[in-house]
């Protein structure tokens, strides 16, 4: 298995379009979805020609970070290197290790290689911002001059550059020379030794940390906590798939909106015929 | 002002304001200015067609100079709503002014991205997520295509929905913003993401222990994984989610912090054998 130059290249494309905060396809499309490890994996599986191989490699990067908030402008990873970077190489290295997909173990060293490259998104992402400060700075200058032209030119074509340089040619040489380096690791660490189990081991564990980190976006008070367990005890005891539970979910939510509704129109006086007016 | 006609924004400018800002509200993302230049290439299709003159338009730009930043989908209803002042200041309004824009929109944009962060990208988009996952499961395309579709028709439809809703409210939309109704919503949404929240980490975290203790007869006497399942099955599964969240809830860690913990804890339980990913070529 060898990605050549061209998917490599392929791979950068998508890595520039779906960067992190600035993307070159904007929030709701960049961001929000193309950056996605999720929708990464159909990405990257239609570039490397095995959609259901690479999709299943970036479900468990996908649990890792699926809350993944950026407040203030402050990231915890950029996933714009684990989707184009990190299911690459993972993929790689899971088909080099004779793994199936689907497997735990192939679930682990995605996670590893995940929480791995993710540092490298990060620099990414602090490598634009800067980099973007050269345009703005024309850009002022200008604008002081009521050059408005620059605005278009400041805000969507000179990032590119940025782009070009930050995102496109690491994510080009580190798909293309990085897949040596990782066989070279597969080789000279034996899967039963105490580096992979821990590394395995850790694919365990850190979508935990995903998981808290969501939680803790939803969470304010303890008594928060009730619903959370009661969604875990649906899912794991009772066993209800991810679509049921919402819809479990859902019917709480839409009795704690009517309470809530009910309580605010009698508070005011209104009849329920009111409601409709409010 | 001496001409009586009404200013109008036509629609054509407004939806290339819309538009500038969906696609630009972060391309040009950096920590000085963040949101800034996206705002300013946004908000300048509304000025140049609401004043002639080129130096009308340039002192009008200016009330957009300052800093901004917000979750930006949300803040879509920023846009408008200054959109509409800016309408309402060509029509000679005497209340509008730098001043006042100013003041809603740094007023705004704090609660607005607490209220972005938390219910579209905090709570709306995982849920999305993980449905898809689950619609993904073994490798089909339907869960990637279904989050496609769904993330990206709902979030335009919204995104311009508020942002036309701001344009035509001007200043009133704030009271709807932190509004009773609104609130409501808020707590139905969030009760939602705390149960999904539990669910997903029911289907997708699965830690267990291989460890057992055996007698001299070499017969299994505990298993500590058969003990944890009878007081609840998946109780490490949960509790390792529940101390992550009590590190970084209650004691300020850092994300980052807490993996690299994890790590450890990893390390340690593979050396005591708590841990045995049982592998093999």
């Amino acid at each position: 298995m060898q990605i050549s130059l061209i998917e490599a290249i392929l791979l950068g494309v998508m890595s520039v379009l779906a960067g992190s905060t600035p993307a070159a396809l904007g929030t709701t499309v960049g961001n929000y979805t193309l950056n996605r490890p999720l929708i990464g994996g159909l990405f990257v599986g239609l570039i490397l020609g095995d959609v259901p191989g690479a999709i299943q490699i970036a479900i468990p990067m996908q649990v890792l970070y699926i809350a993944l908030v950026t407040p203030g402008g402050t990231v915890a990873a950029d996933l714009r290197a684990v989707s184009y970077i990190g299911i690459p190489l993972a993929y790689v290295a899971v088909k080099g290790a004779g793994l199936d997909f689907g497997s735990e173990q192939a679930g682990g060293l995605a996670v590893s290689i995940a929480a791995l490259v993710g540092t490298v998104g990060t620099v990414m992402f602090y490598g634009t911002a800067m980099m973007n400060l050269f345009w703005q700075h024309w850009g002022w200058a200008e604008l002081e001059k009521n050059n408005f032209k620059v605005l278009p030119i400041v805000d969507a074509v000179l990032p590119l550059i940025t782009h070009f340089v930050i995102s496109f040619i690491p994510t080009v040489l580190m798909t293309y020379y990085g897949q040596s380096v990782v066989t070279d690791i597969q080789q000279a660490l034996p899967m039963d030794g105490l580096i992979m189990k821990t590394m395995f081991t850790v694919g365990n564990i850190l979508p935990a940390v995903g998981i808290a980190i969501l939680l803790k976006s939803v969470v304010d008070k303890a008594s928060d906590l009730i619903p959370y367990a009661f969604g875990f005890v649906i899912s794991k005891s009772l066993g209800l798939t991810l679509v049921a539970a919402s819809l479990v979910a859902a019917i709480f939510a839409l009795f704690h909106y009517r309470m809530e509704m009910a309580k605010l129109s009698s508070g005011s006086g209104h009849s329920k015929y009111d409601e409709e007016d409010i | 002002m001496s001409s009586r006609v009404e200013k109008k924004v036509s629609k054509k400018a407004l939806n290339a304001s819309f538009w500038r800002w969906w696609y630009g509200n972060l391309t040009c993302f950096t920590h000085e200015h963040m949101q800034t230049f996206g705002y300013m290439w946004s908000l300048f299709q509304v000025i140049d067609d609401l004043y002639e003159t080129t130096e009308e338009k340039g002192e009008k730009l200016r009330a957009y100079w300052p800093f901004f930043n917000t979750e930006p989908q949300i803040g879509c209803i920023v846009v408008g709503i200054t959109a509409g002042l800016e309408e309402a200041r060509a029509n000679g309004d005497p209340n509008v002014d730098d001043e006042m824009i100013n003041g809603i929109r740094a007023g705004l944009m704090g609660p607005l991205a607490g209220i972005g962060d938390s219910l579209i990208v905090g709570t709306y988009i995982p849920v999305l997520l993980a449905v898809a996952l689950g619609l993904s499961e073994g490798g089909s395309v339907i869960g990637a295509l279904f989050y496609i579709v769904v993330w990206n028709a709902t979030s335009i439809y919204f995104q311009y929905t508020i942002f036309m809703r701001g344009y035509e409210l001007g200043g009133t939309a704030v009271d709807i913003i932190v509004g009773d109704q609104a609130t409501a919503l808020r707590g139905a949404v969030v009760l939602l993401g705390q149960i999904i929240v539990g669910a997903i980490n029911g289907a997708w975290v699965n830690i267990t222990t291989p460890l057992e203790f055996k007698n001299a007869q070499g017969e299994v006497f505990l298993n500590l994984q058969g003990q944890l399942n009878g007081i609840m099955p998946g109780l490490l599964s949960i509790g390792f989610v529940l101390l992550c969240w009590w590190l970084m809830a209650k004691k300020n860690m850092k994300p980052l912090t807490v993996m690299l913990l994890m790590i450890l804890i990893a390390f340690v339980g593979v050396l005591i054998g708590f841990f045995d990913p049982q592998l093999h070529y």
